[in-house]
């Protein structure tokens, strides 16, 4: 049965504000603009990091390295059940406190010369303290700011200019009304690449490759008035933005093993209140590493976190309400889990092959077409940090 | 308790699969799939897929809280029936550079256990 042409994509009318130069290349591989975005971007902006359902108890803690500002943190769950990020060092002498990964503990103590801190972060206890110059207060382990909107636990190394609610605006509201906002377990799957950050996230942000990449998953959701399954609106805020994913009208219902995932996963989704949400399709990316999608069935979220110039890694999550309540529903979670990883495999794959291309100097500018704009706006959104920072080290105006 | 069958009463034509299927752990049984021949893989789907419905009633209607060794097998094999379904029914002939590239993607929590 043939659906009406009903599928408009987005106009370039809509998007002629983010301009349509070719984008140079070099940001997308050197070394030397690495460097600055570390600052520029990574210092500077409000970081996904984790999820509440990661510090279920007052004492639980986990520990998070972010390469990009070579650190490593420790956030906690207080005994006011408030969650706090520090720097995982040692006040005396710098030593990485914490080296369990996930735990719960009440007190963390530091192996080199035992000095004790609290799940506030404060010193409690430091063997010979009468011995220093300095006082307890001064010695709190450095605190990092952190908030929570929809469950999800976000950081930043600055002086944050807003606070994280604000900066998301609109999309707060969005992830609130999510399940992550309610979720308490996940399936995660993590991926290495020698591919940039950026690349890395563009390929997650344009459609125009599904069914080149993906020929099995994608077959199914593009149609003659929508071949390359476009989404049917673009939205932005600030530096973040997302897009409304477009479905088939007159999709041929699944068969076999993957029909019965998803009539089992239905039932289950059902039951948790997730299903015809108006969130379920937004495909959400928080500026500058994060990917939520509203799905209820598949509702994973990526964070793409940058190493080097040319070396990331993915985190992958798909996040469910209350444990595996029948068998029923752990066969759904783990077939979806499985799915999602063989679409992001393909993704790999070709991502790298795109890094090693451009790396290799040949080509000063790439291309975007309008259906790539988010990609565009992911550039247009660094740069513009990137120039400014830029600006203000050699104290010229912007 | 013993339990003298390696599967529940009325699976016993799956049996020849536990071995090399009913495994624990997901990144195992992903593993599985990323290791196996497609002969392996069309021999146990043609077994396991019709049974599915049946096998996921069974084990819905016993409960987790009341699984005993025979039913945490039925389990097992199922989900692995999952991994290998997306190779038998989505990958199809693309499933062995699939599984190269796949090894990339390590399965760290899943609620059944990674
Ligand atoms: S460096 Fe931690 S106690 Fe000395
Ligand atoms: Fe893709």
């Amino acid at each position: 049965m043939n659906s009406p042409t009903t599928f408009t994509p987005v106009g370039q009318d809509e998007l002629d504000w983010l301009g349509t130069d070719p984008v140079p290349t070099r940001p997308y591989y050197d070394p030397e603009w690495f460097e600055l975005e570390r600052e520029a971007v990574f210092r500077r902006s409000w970081q996904q990091i984790g999820h509440v359902c990661e510090l279920p108890e007052n004492g639980s803690f986990i520990r998070r390295e972010l390469e990009v500002l070579g650190a490593s943190l420790l956030i906690t769950r207080g005994k006011d059940g408030e969650v706090r990020a520090f720097h995982n060092v040692c006040t005396h002498r710098g030593t990485i406190l914490v080296d369990e990964e996930a735990g719960k503990r009440s007190t963390f103590s530091c192996p080199y010369h035992m000095w004790t801190f609290g799940l506030d972060g404060g010193l409690i206890s430091a063997p010979d303290f009468e011995a220093f110059h300095v006082t307890k207060a001064e010695c709190a382990l450095p605190q990092v700011a952190c908030e929570v909107v929809g469950g999800l636990i976000f950081v930043h190394f600055g002086k944050p200019e807003s606070s994280l609610r604000e900066w998301l605006g609109p999309y707060a509201n969005k992830l609130e009304m999510m399940p992550v906002a309610r979720a308490t377990t996940f399936s995660e799957y993590v991926y290495d690449i020698n591919a940039n950050w950026k690349l890395t996230y563009d390929n997650f942000q344009e459609n125009y490759h599904l069914r080149f990449i993906h020929p099995s998953a994608a077959g199914p959701v593009t149609s003659p008035d929508n071949p390359f399954a476009y989404p049917t609106a673009y939205d932005f805020h600030g530096p973040h933005r997302s897009q409304r994913i477009w479905t088939k009208p007159d999709m041929d219902p699944p068969t076999g093993v993957q029909a019965m995932a998803f009539q089992r996963g239905a039932v289950c989704a059902m039951s948790d209140g997730i299903l015809g949400t108006e969130t379920a399709k937004d495909y959400l990316g928080l500026f500058p590493n994060f990917f939520l999608f509203g799905s209820p069935m598949q509702h994973f979220s990526h964070t793409v976190y940058p190493i080097a110039a040319d070396k990331s890694r993915g985190v992958i999550r798909l996040y469910w309400i209350g444990e595996d309540e029948t068998p029923s529903e752990r066969f759904a979670r783990e077939y979806f889990m499985a799915t999602a990883r063989d679409v992001h495999t393909e993704d790999r794959a070709v991502i790298e092959r795109g890094h090693k291309g451009l790396a290799s100097g040949a080509l000063e500018y790439l291309h975007f077409q309008t259906q790539e704009s988010l990609c565009r706006h992911l550039f247009n959104m660094v740069s513009e940090r990137v120039e400014a920072y830029r600006a203000e080290k050699e104290g010229v105006p912007a | 308790m013993s339990t003298q069958t390696l599967l529940p009463e009325g699976f016993s034509g799956l049996e020849p699969f536990v071995t090399g299927w009913a495994l624990a752990g997901s990144a195992a049984r992903a593993g599985r799939r990323g290791a196996s021949t497609p002969e392996e893989r069309a021999a146990f789907h043609a077994a396991a897929a019709g049974e599915l419905p049946r096998a996921l009633d069974y084990l819905d209607a016993k409960g987790f809280a009341a699984f005993d060794d025979a039913d945490e097998r039925l389990m097992n094999l199922m989900l692995s029936l999952g991994h290998v379904a997306l190779a038998v029914e989505q990958q199809k002939d693309a499933e062995p550079r699939h599984a190269r590239d796949r090894a990339h993607m390590h399965i760290t929590r899943t609620p059944a256990g990674a």
